[in-house]
């Protein structure tokens, strides 16, 4: 039962500057799911492009079902049944679920001098029932579908490959795969993965550890290019592996909850019954001084629409926004600016930073007004502002100089947090702010924000899990189908279970 | 690990390498081309290249690109002609405002109406050239009781030409507009990020819109001088300077995708474009043939710069 069909001995690959693996062995048994966990810059995504041939190693064996090969790209590695799911996505949304499916291997289909259409919507339907999928149309646009299902079509096209090339007992990895799901799709995806494991192999990577250690039979830590752990499911913790990970004992506290402090009396923002035709309806909320308020609730249920209605970048169709008692309207992201709310965005990459900038650049940005000694800025001035931030932050950077493309996830979510804090914004509205950051700078990020609220900050939150939201807000409010159904107090020592709360979600 | 990393060499660099082996390689090709005669000449091209060059990095730096300006030295020649006589010496600033007024046009249009500057231009390039040639199909000359006034772009101070003075002045207004002034930062920011830059509150079409005027301004300046030197204007003589200014500004190390590079590195770019076009008659390339060269010189500069992570596909 425990056949191996794959090995890699001894995998060395070395970038410019870094050493990404060091020597590392790894296995993957037939019919197994196997969990790869490890911090940002462990290594994960180098050893999982080796596996598909993208990066060649630069020493160490690479033996699949006990022949040693070397790839020459992902190409080959599909061939003998080697594929994988990236994050992003590599589906064309313009074209239908069963033109993807099959995509740049029609020849089968093909009655000349034409695509059988009718003959590839049957084989695709056969292909969608592998997966869960069954009672979809093929013909589908792809843009049309949610972000869980075209993650299906996705494993749905690896396993026909494979089985297209003739390749026994495939390997599918998956980098992140719940990133973009919701809670009840997770579980879908899980409840998928186990059915799909009696005939293939299963590597996955996620963040979230509860995820790894619950539908792993395998799990794999790698720390800084190193295998720190190579453990079976029935002996992994989730604490051991998080100390695995960082090398170093966390905060025995999640979410530094001793630091959480109890909000002023005062009513900083208030809304009233605000609504957006078709999104959310009777939406009302006092936020107060240096309170966090978790917003709670699945894809849809018109959360992401609130927060972009008080961030300025979409317009209510009714309602009210008070701040500080003054009534307001945002027509852009820059009137909602001027009236003190921050929106730290969920896509840092493409919303929240300039990566190709430098940091200095980045976190000025919406104080350069300060900048200036007479007409001109002054570099001196920019300097110090930036140099001031970085230290408080304490962002990891060689110089302010440096540009944000060059620096980790948590760095960059850090000079995002820097530009704000630097406006002097009296409300943020964090979106996912740990979203793809690694362990130890979560950690930092959620003393910072129990931080700015002590400090007299209001925060909205929208976190990755439910066990988050509740561990950093001072109370949640959940809304479902566009409405809000629940407000539930999240004190410091008498916070609900996620389990008490979940209900109200789904 | 991506890309990016194995381009450490900052463009500029590399466009003040190619600067040196440039003029090495036209003086052991040619003595002459180091005489004073000669580098008088280049720099004088240069002026020109700098003054429009520098209004299409404006353009090019927040991403987009003008392809109007050739028609707006067209224009400004054929118009500073014939307000020369009229107006004296109130047709400087009248055609230096024709300029920015073409330039606000383009960032109008490419803001207000949301279309690609690509598109936008290429419009305002057909509708500034027949304004042009309604104005005189054929080509004007100086008024004769003008040339004092043509004469002052064309003097000099000492050994020092007011046209090298003009192209100075006007390095020196964009190079301290980019760097110290937030318009300037502004721009950068729209090129590096235009969702961020707006989710962050900034004024995205109040930035195009001057980035586009002062490209104008630029191709204006270009204009005035060029007519000025040639003692006429016609609507065929700034064609050539769309692909020379864009040329001028990626050969400098500036991206076209956007908030990478700026007004030095245009600089730079001026006086390799000058060097290259003086230097290959001067070693006697066949001039039909120095196209060839120029045209592999802004692929390769643009291959250099161009920033691949913005785009999916590149079409």
């Amino acid at each position: 039962m425990n056949e191996t069909i794959l090995e890699l001995k001894g995998i060395s690959k070395s970038f410019p500057g870094v050493a990404a693996l060091r020597n590392v062995d790894l296995r993957v048994d037939r019919n197994e799911i196997l969990g790869l966990v490890g911090e940002n810059g462990a290594g994960k995504s180098t050893l999982m492009k080796v596996m598909i041939g993208f990066h060649r190693a630069d020493e160490g064996k690479y033996i699949l079902r006990g022949q040693e090969m070397s790839l020459s790209g992902p190409e080959e590695a599909i061939r003998v049944g080697v594929g994988m799911v990236f994050q992003e996505g590599s589906m064309i949304p313009n074209l239908s679920v069963m033109d993807n499916l099959f995509l740049a291997n029609e020849r089968g289909f093909v009655r000349w001098p034409l695509l059988d259409r009718k003959r590839m919507a049957e084989a695709a339907r056969e292909q969608l029932e592998a997966v869960g999928l069954g009672s979809l149309d093929p013909r589908t646009l792809m843009r049309d579908l949610p972000a869980s299902r075209k993650q299906m079509i996705e494993i749905a096209r690896l396993l026909w490959l494979s089985s297209h090339y003739g390749a026994e007992n495939p390997i599918l990895i998956l980098d992140e795969p719940t990133t973009v799901l919701q809670a009840s799709e997770t579980e879908m995806l899980f409840s998928i993965l186990g059915e799909l494991k009696k005939k293939a192999s299963i590597v996955f990577i996620s963040h979230r550890l509860e995820e790894v250690v619950l539908h792993s039979d395998r799990i794999v830590v790698l720390k800084d290019g190193i295998v720190v752990a190579d453990a079976p499911q029935a002996k992994a913790e989730v604490r051991a592996i998080e100390m695995l990970m960082v090398g170093h004992e966390l905060a025995a506290e999640h979410y530094r909850e001793s630091m959480q402090g109890s909000p002023s009396g005062e009513v900083v923002l208030s809304v009233r019954d605000l609504a957006m035709t078709g999104k959310f309806e009777g939406f009302s909320l006092d936020l107060h001084g240096g309170e966090i308020v978790g917003l709670v609730g699945l894809l849809g249920s018109g959360k992401e629409e609130v927060c972009r209605c008080l961030g300025g970048s979409e317009s209510p169709s009714a309602g009210k926004i008070s701040i500080r008692g003054r009534e307001t309207r945002f027509n852009s992201p820059k009137d909602a600016i001027a009236a003190g709310i921050g929106v730290i965005p969920i896509d840092r990459r493409n919303e929240g930073l300039a990566t190709s900038l430098d940091v200095a650049n980045n976190i000025n940005l919406l104080v350069l007004a300060r900048m200036r000694r007479g007409l001109f800025l002054s570099p001196a001035l920019e300097r110090k502002s930036a140099l001031k931030w970085i230290g408080e932050v304490m962002i990891k950077t060689p110089s302010p100089q440096t540009a944000c493309s060059t620096l980790s996830g948590g760095n960059q979510q850090k000079v995002v947090i820097a530009k704000w804090l630097a406006a002097e914004a009296g409300i943020l509205v964090l979106d996912h702010p740990t979203r793809g950051i690694d362990v130890g700078a979560k950690d930092e990020i959620y003393r910072r924000i129990r931080e700015l609220a002590a400090a007299g900050l209001s925060i909205i939150i929208m976190c990755d899990t439910l066990e988050e939201d509740i561990g950093l807000s001072d109370r949640i409010v959940i809304m479902k189908d566009g409405r809000m159904v629940r407000d539930i107090s999240c004190a410091k020592g008498a916070k609900p279970t996620p389990v008490d709360v979940i209900s109200y979600v789904v | 690990m991506s890309v990016k990393n194995k381009v450490a060499i900052k463009p500029i660099y590399i466009s003040l390498g190619l600067f040196v082996v440039l003029v090495a390689a036209f003086t052991i090709g040619n003595k002459s081309f180091l005489s004073l005669y000669n580098a008088q000449t280049i720099l004088n091209a240069v002026g020109i290249l700098l003054a429009v060059g520098l209004g299409q990095a404006c353009v090019i730096l927040t991403g987009g690109i003008d392809l109007s300006v050739g028609s707006i030295m067209s224009l400004v020649s054929v118009v500073f002609m014939l307000l020369l006589g009229p107006l004296g010496p109130w047709a400087f600033p009248a055609v230096l405002l024709i300029g920015l007024v073409s330039g606000a046009l383009n960032g109008l249009i490419v803001s207000k109406l949301k279309i690609p500057s690509f598109i936008a231009t290429l419009g305002t390039q057909g509708i500034l050239l027949s304004i042009a040639y309604l104005l005189s199909a054929g080509p004007l000359s100086v008024p004769d009781n003008s040339y004092g006034l043509v004469d002052i772009v064309n003097g000099a101070i000492g050994p020092v030409k007011s046209v090298w003075i003009i192209g100075l002045a006007t390095f020196a207004i964009f190079f301290v507009m980019e760097r110290y002034s937030r318009m300037g930062r502004g721009i950068i920011y729209v090129g590096a990020n235009e969702r961020m830059s707006y989710l962050s509150g900034l004024d995205i079409d109040r930035i195009r819109l001057v980035a586009f005027s002062m490209s104008g301004l630029g191709a204006a300046i270009a204009g005035v001088v060029l007519s000025s030197t040639l003692y006429s204007g016609y609507p065929t003589i700034g064609g050539v300077y769309v692909l020379n200014s864009i040329a001028v500004v990626v050969v400098g190390g500036t991206a076209m995708t956007g908030g990478a590079g700026g007004m030095l590195n245009t600089l730079v770019g001026a006086l390799i474009m000058g060097i290259l076009n003086n230097g290959m008659t001067v070693v006697g390339v066949d001039v039909y043939a120095q196209q060839v060269f120029l045209g592999v010189l802004v692929i390769f500069a643009v291959a250099v710069t161009f920033d691949r992570s913005k785009l999916a596909i590149i079409k």
